[in-house]
């Protein structure tokens, strides 16, 4: 009883059915960040819910179409792809060698996804904005670096960083809750082993 | 139910063109200032882009986006003007702040790409139904499965919304405080989105069944609901572009 490799690109129906629904959640946990005039992103839930039940090829898939869509109501986001992209993958591939198991090590997982967001967002928040990313605090502590340092990348750096680890780490913490709390049977359908299952 | 779509009905010669045309016009608009970095050539883009929106009568659906974006111009300007590395020349000064001449630049040069960029998107976005271009994708050869997907994203939203508009019903109904201080703004979070997502993903399994009972696996070629729209000068627009890229190329070496 071999688990699918998880890289196989032979997506099942049920892992393309996902891709939608991880699309709607990040809307949905956008929404509601704004809603309740919270001070994070919290617009990526849904491709970690992807990763993690489909792997990191439905993830990085999730990821990307999550911004090419949003794309058609605020064309910036094409840009960010790359970073989506990489949040799914690496949600996918920490998930899958089992390493997200408990609240305490899903920090941890959210520590390093904001890390892999943040080497990936900073070299699109050099070339598009010449550094600086739009929220408040990030880019008061820019223009605090820049002017300290005079290094645009350590600046830009800095300036992510802030904002997208505490963003990446209660998104881990929310879709690892939403995660366990999914019944078996919808797990199941993800985990592609070629078990048969019984009626009884 | 609302669309999520930016997407605005018209009859203008920018909506007839093929969706693949306007596409490769996004690649145009960012590699020719690349290739030729004059200011010149962005304001030609910038213009270009913003005389086909108004041609098309979808200029006053990208003032949202671009007020959105000029805010955060707004900001890169002020930074790189006051503290960019490279800055010495002073040009102007308003109190205690000091604007230098090679930060504006840096900053113009910005807000140049910006606009152009978001200029050559809102062309594809606003004159094209995103049906028609997932359909014109897959005519030249996307899997059609990833074109259902990208297609059911926008069904999926508006029903989404309309459960989690319920939810939010249903909570406050219950006594949940939804504003206030911070932290009651931050234990709505979970109340609120748990069951939309929860939900959501345990009707995905219906759903794939749903498909897999319509044969949504099968290996046989899927043949189209609509009959294949036919758009003039595709191929003379998609040549022009690619000739004035060479053209570019061969400008920037040779002069």
């Amino acid at each position: 009883m071999k688990k699918q490799s998880m890289w196989s690109l032979r997506l099942s129906t049920a892992a393309l059915v996902l891709i939608p629904v991880a699309v709607g959640v990040n809307y949905i946990g956008k929404l509601l960040a704004a809603l309740l005039k919270l001070p994070l992103w919290l617009d990526s839930i849904g491709t970690v819910l992807a990763a993690m039940l489909g792997g990191p090829i439905v993830g990085a898939l999730a990821g990307a179409i999550n911004n090419i869509i949003y794309g058609f109501t605020d064309p910036i986001s094409f840009v960010y792809a790359i970073t989506s992209v990489a949040i799914g993958l690496a949600v996918g591939i920490l998930f899958y060698k089992g390493f997200i198991t408990s609240w305490g090590k899903a920090v941890v997982a959210g520590l390093i996804i904001g890390l892999v967001a943040t080497v990936v967002s900073t070299p699109i928040n050099i070339g598009f904005w010449g550094g600086t990313t739009g929220n408040i605090w990030g880019d008061a502590l820019y223009t605090f670096v820049l002017a300290k340092t005079d290094s645009t990348w350590l600046a830009s750096l800095l300036d992510e960083i802030v904002v997208d680890i505490p963003d990446k780490i209660v998104v881990v913490l929310v879709s690892y809750g939403i995660f366990r709390g999914l019944p078996q049977n919808v797990i199941q359908l993800y985990t592609n082993n070629e078990k048969i299952e019984t009626l009884d | 139910m609302k669309s999520i779509s930016l997407y605005e009905e018209g009859t203008s010669f920018v909506h007839d063109v093929d969706p693949i045309t306007k596409l490769w016009y996004i690649p145009f608009a960012i590699l020719i200032p690349i290739i030729l970095p004059l200011f010149t050539v962005s304001f030609l883009l910038i213009g270009l882009s913003l005389a086909l929106l108004l041609a098309a009568k979808v200029i006053r659906k990208t003032i949202p986006v671009f007020g959105f974006v000029f805010l955060i111009l707004i900001t890169v300007v002020l930074i790189q003007g006051m503290f960019k590395p490279e800055n010495e020349t002073v040009l102007f000064q308003i109190g205690p702040l000091t604007m230098y001449k090679e930060g504006l630049l840096f900053a113009l040069t910005i807000t140049l790409r910006v606009i152009n960029i978001i200029g050559a998107f809102m062309i594809l976005v606003l004159t094209t139904k995103p049906s028609d271009l997932v359909e014109a994708l897959v005519r030249k050869g996307m899997s059609p499965r990833i074109g259902y997907v990208v297609v059911s994203v926008f069904q999926i939203i508006p029903e989404m919304m309309a459960t989690m508009s319920t939810i939010t019903d249903a909570q406050r109904a219950r006594g949940m405080e939804t504003e206030g201080k911070l932290l009651v703004r931050i234990k709505a979070f979970l109340p609120l989105l748990g069951p939309v997502v929860l939900g959501s993903l345990i009707n995905t399994k219906e759903r794939a069944m749903a498909l897999e009972v319509r044969g949504f696996n099968s290996q046989a070629p899927k043949t189209f609901l609509y009959e294949e729209k036919t758009y003039q000068f595709s191929k003379i627009l998609q040549m022009g572009m690619l000739l004035l890229t060479v053209a570019a190329v061969v400008w920037r070496i040779f002069l």
